[in-house]
Formats: C-alpha cells, structure tokens, sequence
C-alpha cells in the first residue's frame, strides 16, 4: 500500500502531541437511581394511555447516547471533499498532499469503491463521484484523520481538476426533450405515471364553470437537528458494524452489501436512538466510504456532517409545478378534474419514484371525481438531490387541491366549508385509482374542526381589521 | 393595517408503500415472571414508535406498557423491518407486533388451559391475568403461566410474526388498483392576520382534527400534530432552499435558511377524530406525515381569506405577500366621490 | 496550549486544550459530557446551550480561554442523587421532547429564565427558547411544561396532570 512508503517521511504526529484527542476523564455525572414509573406506563389496558416514553427521561438527563456521543479507542474521524460544482466531468484527483499530513491515515476516492452506484430505485447515485459530478453536493474524496480538524483542513488539500458544464436547473426546462441529458445524453424525465378514469373532457363540456389554476412550490430542507452521523469499524473476522442514523437499517445493509461487494452476514447496521429523520435519513450516505476508511486504517471511523452539508449533500423535498384544470357545476359540484405535475427530481432519483406516485394519486384531493385525468413527471437538474421528505408529495398538491377548492369556492360564492362537505368522500368512495375506501371520516374531520374553530359562528372574517391576538 | 383571516384544508393521506410489498417482522418473548420483550427491526426516529409498540404488544398480552422492553434497530439481532417510513409503523411494525404477541400468547393459553381445568378457547390475558372468559375468579398471573411454561411443559412463551399490507398493482396505462392498505384522513384550520402594509403573515391559531383509527398513545398524536404543523408553518412562509445561475445553494446554514422558531408558532388545537379501522392493530392507522399536508394549504387560504390575494408559489414570504396585495391594489377601480386625489395630485371627479 | 480551570457542575476541573477550542468540545470531548450537541457549531441552533456564570450561552460559541475560571452548568449537572431537576420530571410527563436532540440547550435555557423570573408567561417563554430550533415538537408541550415547572417551583399546589 501507497501509505507505507510515505510513513517514513511524515513527521511522526506523537511529536505534536496537542493534536491528539486529550485522554478521557470521568463525566461529572449525577442521577436519580430510584426508578419511579410513571402511572401511565403501569395501566391496563395498555392502548389509548397517555403512556410517556422510556427514552423520555433519558432525553431529559442528557444522557441519550446518539452517534456522535459515541467514542471508541482509537478511533479516527473521517470528512468528505464536496464539489462545489453543479455539473462537471472530473478529469483527475490528487490526494498526494493531504496523505501527506501529518495526522491524515487514509484518503479514498471513488475509484476506491467496489460497486459505485446504488439507490432505493434506480441505482443512479455514487458514493462519491468518480467521472462525474450531478451536484454541487456530490463527494469527490474521504479522509479520515486523528482530530475532525486535521480531516477537515485535509480537504483544501485535495485537488480535483473539473470539466465544466452547463448545469440544468429549471424543471419546466428540464422537461424539454431538446435540452442537454443531466445523466443519459438527452430526455431528463425519469419517471412518469397517468391516473386516467371516466372522460374528463367530456365532463368538463357538461360543466357550468371551469377553473384553472397553476401552483409551485418550493425546495426545502428536512434539517433535523441532529445532522447525519456514522460510525465504522471491523473485526478481525472481516465483519463491518455500522452504527448509523439509518431510518432504514435493513435496505442500508442490503446496499452496503452491494457496494462493497460483502455478503450481508458480514455486515451488521445499529441504529440507536436517531435525532429526527423526516425522510432524510432513510437511505446510505458515507456509510460504505467509511467502511474503507476503517478497512484501510485498521481503526475506528467516525463521520458527522457538518450543518452545510445537511443542506447541500442529503436529500431535500421535490419542488412541484402544479396545473390544475376543474370543472364544477353551478352548485359547486366536481364533474371532471384534470392536473399535470412536474416534479423537480434533482441529481439523482433517490425517492422520487414513490413521490412521483404518491403525488399522482393523492393530487385530485379526498373527493368525490368521476372523470380524472393526471399525469405527471420527474426530471432531472444538477440541483441537490429530493428524495423522502415527510409527506412525499402530498403537502405540496394539498396547498394546491386545497387553493384551487377555495379560488372555486370564492368565485361561486360558496362557503369553503360547504363546498368540501360536498364533494368529499363517504364511506366506500372509491378514490382515483377506484379503491373502495373503508374508515372514511374526512366529512367528520370537517365539521369538527369548523365546531372548534366556530367557523359557522363567526361568519366571514374577510377584512376585519382588529389586529394582533385576542 | 392588520387584516385577520381563517382558512381550512383538509387532506388524505395513505399508509405504507405504494403497491410494493413493505413488511415488518416483530418477535414476542415473555420472561418467567410476566414481563415481556419486543424485538423489531424498526428505528425510533423521535415519533415515539417504541412506546407505541410496547403499548401494542402490552395490549395483546394483558400486562402494561412498562412491562414490555422494547430491543430495536440492530440488524444482527433484531427481525427485518422497512423501516421508519411512509407512517407505515404504527400500522405495518404494530400489526406484525400484534400478531406476534397473539402468537406468544397462544403457548401462554394451551400452559394454562389444564391449569384453570378449561379449554385455550375459553381464556383471555387481562391485568396481567389470563382469566376464563366471563368468570374473572378463575384466573392465575401471567408471570406464573409463563414460569410453568419454562420450567414444567418445557415451551418458552415466544411469537414471531410478519405484516405486509394487501396491495394490487396499479394498472400502467389508467393508475387503476390498490395501492395502500388504508388511509388517513384531517382538516386543519387556520387563522393569521396579514400586515398589508408589510406583507407579514402572523398564524394565530390552528385547530387540527385528525384521524389516526384508534389513537394507541393520544398524548404522541398530539406531539405530532404539534410538530407537524410546525414544519407546516415554515413550509408556507418560510423555508426555502435558493440556488445561484451555477446551481450552488446560497444558504446552506442556519441563518438564512428561515425554519419556525418558539416566536412563529400559533397556538395549536388537537383534536383526534373518532375512527376505527379494522385492518389496524386496535383499529390503528398512522399519523406521522399527515400532520403536515394541510398545513399550508390552509394558512394561504387564510391569507386569501384576509387580504383577497391568491398566492401561487410557496413559501408566501412578506415580500410575495405584500407585492400581491400591491398588485391587487392597483388593479381596482379608483373610488369616486371620497376627494382624496390618486397620485399624481389631479383632484377626482366628484 | 492554554490551560483552564474552571468549575463543571460544582467540581473544578482543568483542562489543556488547543486554544480554538470551543466551550463544546472541550464538554464533549475533555470531559465526556456528551449532553450539549453539537448541531451547527456556529450558533444558530442552540443544541449546545449551557450556563455560564449564569447566563445562556451557545458553548459552540465561546472558546476555552474565556471560560477560565467560570461556572458552568451543564445538563448532567440538573438532577441530584435523590430527584430530577423539575423541569426534567415535567418534560417527562407532558411528552415535551421526541428525538431529544434539542432537549438539553432547551431545558437549559429554561433553567436560566426560571432562575431569573419566577413566573415567566406564555410570550417570555417564548422568547426564552427562541434562540433553541426544534424540528420535532413544535414547541407547545415544552412551554406547557415549563409554565408547571415555574409553578411547582414557586411552591404552588400540584396542577393538572399532562
């Protein structure tokens, strides 16, 4: 191995001993060691107690072991080189001087990587970018070093040499077949699904009115507060244990397995307590990287993400472009509805095939329509990768379903609350892909929330001008 | 001049994977002494999954929530789980928990059968007692059922058990199948005031009624509810990820990406609708992401309902705000007869 | 090298440490007081709130030279042998933290504000938290826990349960 020949000319980090980690003392810890239960925890029947949670007064104590709380003996602390550069072809990685610092014990690329390439459905996505870069977010190189300081400092040292392209960034762009391929040579759409049910067009020719409307909505972050974390390290029988903030813990191994062409029995993943998710967190990120890291150092390998690569190299939620095109009677009835959803799928597909989906069944909203017709899209820009995001889909066609029902409302002069209680479903509607639907309260939903909201007392507050709260 | 308006959405939303197969396996195992340990691949993410698990596999057994330790997340020693996903827990991990409890449960009722002198059929598990259905006299402790179990027949009380929801594969030309198992549904209402000299949009108040089937735990309902409408609040007004003509993000940080602090919450109203869904454990659904959906669409239909103007993108940030209601306010017709002169100083025709 | 002596929870300790050293690290990685996180590490967060002397700080942001010499009161530094600091037992009870992520820098500041006002409203409360983000809970189950713990605090009756 490279490394062995250069150990002689780097000076020996044990001469500067004050970059070493400082030795361990014992935490100044004091608790209550009585256990008291409390009373909900103690009832039968179990369901429906207000039970609080076990790891509730762990939380409350400080003393919830996460990832990054977790130290072991001798471990290093690993960091990735990110692009920096939307779209490019790499044309060479030089890691020569930061293996050459003092205190850095591996560095790795993705030439490194047994398999490159995974994804929860496409297998689109590198563990780090070895040709290309998709992203400003991409990672190009892993170091792992005594202190998260030298590891970081080590990155400056890297030197990658880039080919520039023009980065892809408009969805609505990126749908055109004549604009330049983000990953094949030409067509970004990756996905594509049709809801199609009744006549649409002939129920919007028997409609009294017909709506459109055109709704966006933006990218946005799951920002947990505790930001991704993942210890590795190995046994002498050749078996991984990844503690990882993996939401997924059975795909993370089935994808660790295939990229670092290991037989699952090899490979153990703990999750312990994760500090949020919100979809974030539900597929690999550094976990084979370091792996190697550990492999090629023989120790411990610890990697956290910084705060800016929460943002710019985890997933993010799917900006939408929404049309919405409805046909009513004049009593507010829906006849005929017909939507098109352009999803921004950004670098790589990620989740996009289930959001794509989910997007396109829930679009029409919890009503009663006959004659559907959707169709949507999921393409690709050289923008930070979407992926799971708490609803997948579904928060943004409700701002749009949601708009659409109250510009209609308004415009009939109906009251929103009516408008819903008349369309929505019942009790064995069947929903746009005609599933009977079964536990069906929508229209309880409605009229208890408007009980205590007082929606009906207060008539409308349109202009009412006392400010500030009550 | 602050302008107050409400507005409502309401929402479905599924539980589970889109058609694909998402199972949960869950393994039951009772101590000699009554108590009891759940093993599941799932990961607690926050959402308190663990709790409501413990609740289930408690409820099944007849003993208490503290009576059931939760072993999670550990691919050497915990059975398969999709994961944390979807709001599919609660359902998919607590029906399979269920299931292996009822399972545990089944070795537990053939011990005590010769010991009540009466037929499995006729026991049920309740306050830590297997009892004779419709006799609670005759009954004998769980954690004594279970010692005679290991010590006297030789069988562990142990269940182990799967969940996959029934699902039929969309059609690809028309969408037409059945993609989830079962649905949740809510509505949220909204009401802000709106600055329409600045634009600024202040959430007052939200009532939230939301349906979860059979609200295992109502105080974690509740938590999401709270929680979830807090990431609502910042997805309508103001979170917002830019990007410059490179395609390199320009607030990766804390500071400039504007996500709700204590100071933007409204006040929140939980309400849990009343439901049951028989195809839930306990007539359990889910409730994780639904808390969210409505969020927005009702604080911006509050907004129209405020100050007439219809937002088209999200996040509505005072600046969008404020140039719609500029805009609208240019748009309509100069009041005649109220002599204060449009700009430009010509008096108005009275 | 700068060398600190400082007080932790009542005891005093040193340490040696490179003088860019922030107050976090120096808990986290000297001491091996894991409760303040590190969420950000350039003060937006307020994961890594501690006292100091006092007052709420972001540890991510004071280094090691400034606190010698110092009180700090960490999480770990709350509960005693016999109890749980009451804003602990009532964030139990009221189910007021999920991950738990955020949990010590908002108990924290908690703690500061009730040390200083007795009997905080709903908006002082508010404002207490504002600098501690919390993706999970909304908020709403810390304030109603912490309006009990001043309450208990002051000495009043038992309130409603959670």
């Amino acid at each position: 191995m490279a490394q062995n020949t250069k150990v002689a000319d780097k000076p020996d980090v044990l001469e500067q001993p004050e970059i070493l980690r400082p030795p361990t003392i014992a935490p100044l810890v004091t608790f209550p060691l009585e256990v008291v239960v409390p009373e909900g925890r103690q009832q039968t029947p179990a369901v429906g107690q207000r039970a609080t949670r076990a790891d509730g007064r762990l939380h409350g104590l400080g003393q919830t072991k996460y990832i990054d709380d977790m130290y072991f003996p001798n471990m290093l602390f690993a960091k990735i080189k990110r692009a920096g550069v939307a779209s490019a072809r790499i044309k060479s990685i030089d890691t020569k001087e930061a293996e050459a610092m003092p205190g850095v014990m591996a560095v790795i690329t993705g030439r490194d990587i047994p398999c490159n390439s995974f994804g929860p459905s496409l297998k689109d996505q590198p563990v780090l970018a070895d040709t290309r870069v998709f992203h400003a977010g991409d990672g190009v190189a892993a170091v792992a070093a005594v202190t998260e300081q030298i590891a970081t400092e080590a990155l400056d040292k890297i030197k990658v040499e880039y080919e520039m392209l023009t980065p892809v960034l408009d969805p609505l762009e990126s749908l055109k077949l004549e604009t330049p391929g983000v990953h094949a040579p030409s067509a970004n759409v990756y996905g594509h699904k049709v809801i199609k049910k009744g006549d649409v067009e002939k129920a919007f020719a028997e409609s009294d009115h017909i709506f459109e409307g055109t709704f966006r909505t933006q990218m946005v972050e799951h920002v947990p507060l505790e930001p991704h974390a993942t210890i590795a390290q190995w046994d002498a029988n050749g078996r991984v244990t990844l503690y990882s903030t993996l939401g997924r813990i059975t795909l993370g191994r089935a994808d660790i397995s295939r990229t670092l062409g290991i037989p699952m029995s090899r490979i153990r993943v703990v999750a312990t307590v994760v500090g949020g998710n919100f979809g974030g967190k539900n597929e690999i990120t550094t976990e084979p990287a370091l792996a190697l890291l550990s492999k090629k150092t023989g120790r411990p390998v610890k990697c956290t993400f910084t705060r800016v690569e929460e943002f710019i190299a985890s997933t993010t939620r799917h900006p939408l472009v929404m049309d919405y095109k409805t046909g009513v009677t004049k009593q507010g009835k829906i006849l005929g509805r017909k939507i098109r959803l352009v999803l921004d799928g950004g670098a790589y597909c990620s989740w996009s095939e289930t959001t794509l989906g989910k997007a396109c069944i829930l679009s029409a909203g919890p009503y009663n329509i006959e004659n559907l017709y959707v169709e949507a899209f999921v393409v690709y820009t050289n923008k930070t990768m979407t992926g799971a995001m708490r609803g997948f889909g579904a928060p943004q066609v409700c701002y749009a379903y949601e708009s659409h029902m109250d510009d209609i409302a308004t415009a009939l002069n109906i009251d929103p609350l009516e408008i819903r209680l008349l369309n929505v479903f019942e009790e064995g509607s069947l929903s746009p892909t005609s599933q009977k639907l079964h536990s069906v309260v929508v229209k309880e939903s409605l009229l208890q929330a408007a009980k205590r909201f007082g929606w009906n007392t207060n008539g409308n507050e349109s202009a009412k001008t006392n400010g500030g709260r009550s | 001049m602050k302008r107050r308006g409400r507005g409502m959405a309401c929402m479905w939303y599924p539980i589970g994977f889109t058609v694909a197969a998402n199972p949960s396996s869950a393994v039951v195992k009772m101590n000699e002494d009554g108590t009891a340990t759940l093993l599941t691949g799932t990961v607690e993410t926050g959402q308190g999954s663990l709790t409501i698990l413990a609740q289930i596999t408690a409820q099944e057994l007849g003993i208490a929530t503290d009576d059931v330790h939760v072993v999670s997340a550990d691919t050497d020693a915990t059975p398969m789980d999709t994961g944390a996903i979807a709001s599919r827990t609660t359902y998919v991990t607590g029906n399979a928990a269920r299931l292996a409890a009822e399972k545990c449960k089944k070795i537990l009722f053939d011990v005590a059968a010769p010991m009540l002198g009466v037929k499995p059929s006729q026991l049920e598990a309740k306050d830590h007692k297997i009892i004779v259905k419709g006799f609670p006299q005759r009954n004998v402790h769980i954690g004594d059922v279970a010692n005679h179990a290991r010590l006297v027949t030789g069988e562990p009380p142990i269940g182990s058990a799967s969940f996959n929801p029934e699902t039929v594969a969309l059609d690809p030309e028309t969408g037409q199948g059945k993609p989830f198992g079962t649905y949740v549904y809510a509505t949220q209402i909204a009401e802000v005031d709106v600055d329409d000299e600045t634009g600024e949009v202040e959430v007052l108040r939200v009532v939230a009624s939301h349906d979860c089937g059979t609200a295992i735990n109502p105080m974690l309902v509740e938590g999401q509810v709270e929680g979830g409408i807090s990431m609502g609040v910042g997805f309508a007004l103001e979170e917002e990820i830019l990007f410059d003509a490179n395609g390199r993000q320009i607030n990766p940080n804390l500071t400039n990406y504007i996500m709700p602090t204590s100071l933007d919450m409204p006040e929140v109203e939980v309400d849990i609708v009343d439901s049951y869904d028989p195809t839930g454990p306990f007539g359990a659904k889910g409730v994780g992401e639904p808390t969210l959906v409505p969020t927005a669409a009702a604080i911006l239909n509050a907004i129209h309902n405020a100050v007439g103007v219809r937002i088209h993108s999200l996040p509505a940030t005072a600046e969008k705000v404020y140039a719609a209601i500029k805009a609208k306010r240019e748009q309509q017709p100069r009041q005649i007869g109220t002599g204060v002169p449009p700009a430009g100083g010509q008096p108005v025709a009275q | 090298m700068v060398n600190v002596t400082l007080k932790v929870n009542g005891e005093t300790r040193s340490a040696s440490a490179p003088p860019e050293t922030t107050l976090l690290r120096l808990l986290r990685d000297n001491f091996n007081l894991t409760g303040a996180k590190l969420g950000c590490d350039v003060g937006d967060c307020g994961a890594c709130t501690v006292i100091v002397d006092g007052k709420p700080v972001n540890s991510c942001l004071m280094l090691v030279g400034q606190v010698d010499g110092r009180e700090v009161l960490t999480i770990e530094g709350l509960a005693t042998a016999d109890h749980l600091h009451p804003l602990q037992k009532l964030f139990e009870d009221y189910g007021s933290l999920q991950c738990g992520f955020c949990g010590p820098g908002i108990i924290m500041s908690a703690k500061a504000l009730l040390d200083e006002n007795s009997a905080p409203t709903t908006q002082e409360i508010r404002d207490a938290l504002g600098g501690n983000l919390c993706r999970c809970t909304g908020y709403a189950k810390m304030i109603e826990a912490i309006q009990v713990a001043a309450s208990n605090l002051r000495g009043e009756p038992a309130m409603k349960s959670a």
